[in-house]
């Protein structure tokens, strides 16, 4: 019995030692944010196996956003705040014609108790709807895509930054075969 | 088994007492008693110039004899917005005592600056109030000088005498940046 109250004043301590350290830890230059590399990955995505030439085709880029951090959705709630985007550098026979953003979410945050902000969590798929023209280059292609956003966690923003994204994309002859792939993606139901 | 015990409860003891004196600190806080307690990366004094807004040069060194907070904050920053009206009130409150904030706005263009820190009203205790305290623009080379930027808002309080006294990254406590302000004042 005696054996068993010392060994629980020993977890007491133990306790409260653990509390005292958490407590003595200043709100302040105790947590700092991750670099913005570290906090959002892309991977990206093509509709079809083989983009015939004059045909329409998608491209995504999945972005996954560390666990409590956010970012700026496409359409901010101010103007002073940076949107996401995604930007494609066209090669020579490839135009776009649109970028598909999803919604935000609002959501109201410690530092801004009053007006919920429209931002992206979790993660989020960002599209494109490309077309490869008759002139497009036969082959292996790379598309150069730049994401550019603005994310925060509940108390510090990250700067702003562009990551670079490839888009890996084979043009093949009009009318050659062509089969959409990643359905979870691209088929209608799947847009966030 | 009573020895192991008690060796046990001494070593716990010795650690809690330990623990206590030291507060358990690993980041940049003061010491009690008011004295600065700097971690090594921040002990030494930024010699920096940052533009104003007309591109005319403002050195750090230039408000030695004041208590300086060092404010590096963006337009774009929310959380950096949401602690204005803290930093107003500071500067209401302490500016005549040899006080003044330096927001650094960073990642951001002049005109951009300039248009919201001249038409942004903040509720400050209740009062629409504009930014009452000099802005300049940072960088990447002054933010470096700095010991670098993790993210924003990132704040330095710097003594009468042109030294880091403590840097604070994201948002601001009121509570405890007043009596960081008034320990150097």
């Amino acid at each position: 019995m005696r054996f068993a109250s010392r060994i629980r004043r020993v977890l007491v301590l133990s306790a409260l030692s653990l509390i005292m350290c958490a407590g003595g830890t200043p709100a302040q230059d105790s947590a700092p944010p991750k670099n913005p590399s570290e906090v959002v990955t892309t991977q990206s995505f093509v509709s079809l196996d083989a983009v015939p030439r004059g045909k329409e085709f998608q491209a995504a880029v999945v972005v996954k956003i560390s666990t409590g951090y956010h970012m700026n959705s496409h359409k901010p709630s101010d103007s002073y705040l940076i949107p996401t985007t995604l930007t494609p550098q066209l090669p020579a026979g490839f135009t776009l014609a649109e970028a598909i953003y999803p919604d935000g979410r609002d959501v109201k945050f410690p530092f801004s108790p009053d007006k919920p902000l429209n931002v992206y969590s979790g993660s989020v798929t960002l599209r494109l709807r490309l077309t490869a023209a008759d002139s497009a280059a036969l082959g292996a292609t790379a598309i150069p895509v730049t994401l550019r956003f603005q994310a925060c966690n509940m108390s510090a923003c990250l700067p702003p930054v562009k990551v670079p994204v490839s888009l890996q994309v084979r043009v093949v002859a009009a009318g050659a075969a062509s089969h959409a792939t990643h359905p979870e993606i691209f088929s209608a139901k799947s847009s966030n | 088994m009573n020895r192991v015990v008690k060796t046990l409860s001494a070593a716990v003891l010795v650690s809690v007492v330990a623990l206590g004196f030291s507060g358990c600190k690993s980041a940049a806080t003061p010491a009690s008693g008011g004295a600065a307690s700097t971690t090594p990366a921040l002990a030494n004094e930024p010699d920096v110039t940052f533009k104003d807004l007309q591109g005319n040069d403002v050195k750090l060194s230039g408000f030695k004899g004041k208590v300086v907070l060092v404010n590096f904050w963006g337009t774009w920053c929310e959380p950096c917005r949401g602690e204005i009206p803290i930093l107003i009130n500071l500067q209401q409150k302490y500016g005549a005592r040899g006080f003044t904030l330096l927001g650094a706005a960073t990642n951001d263009e002049e005109k951009t600056v300039d248009a919201f820190i001249h038409t942004t009203q903040f509720n400050v205790g209740g009062q629409q109030m504009t930014m009452n305290y000099p802005v300049v623009m940072g960088s990447d080379d002054i933010s470096t000088k700095f010991g670098g930027l993790l993210g924003m808002p990132t704040s330095f309080l710097i003594t009468r005498d042109g030294k880091i006294f403590k840097r604070y990254i994201g948002a601001l406590t009121e509570s405890q940046v007043v009596k960081d302000v008034e320990s150097q004042l």
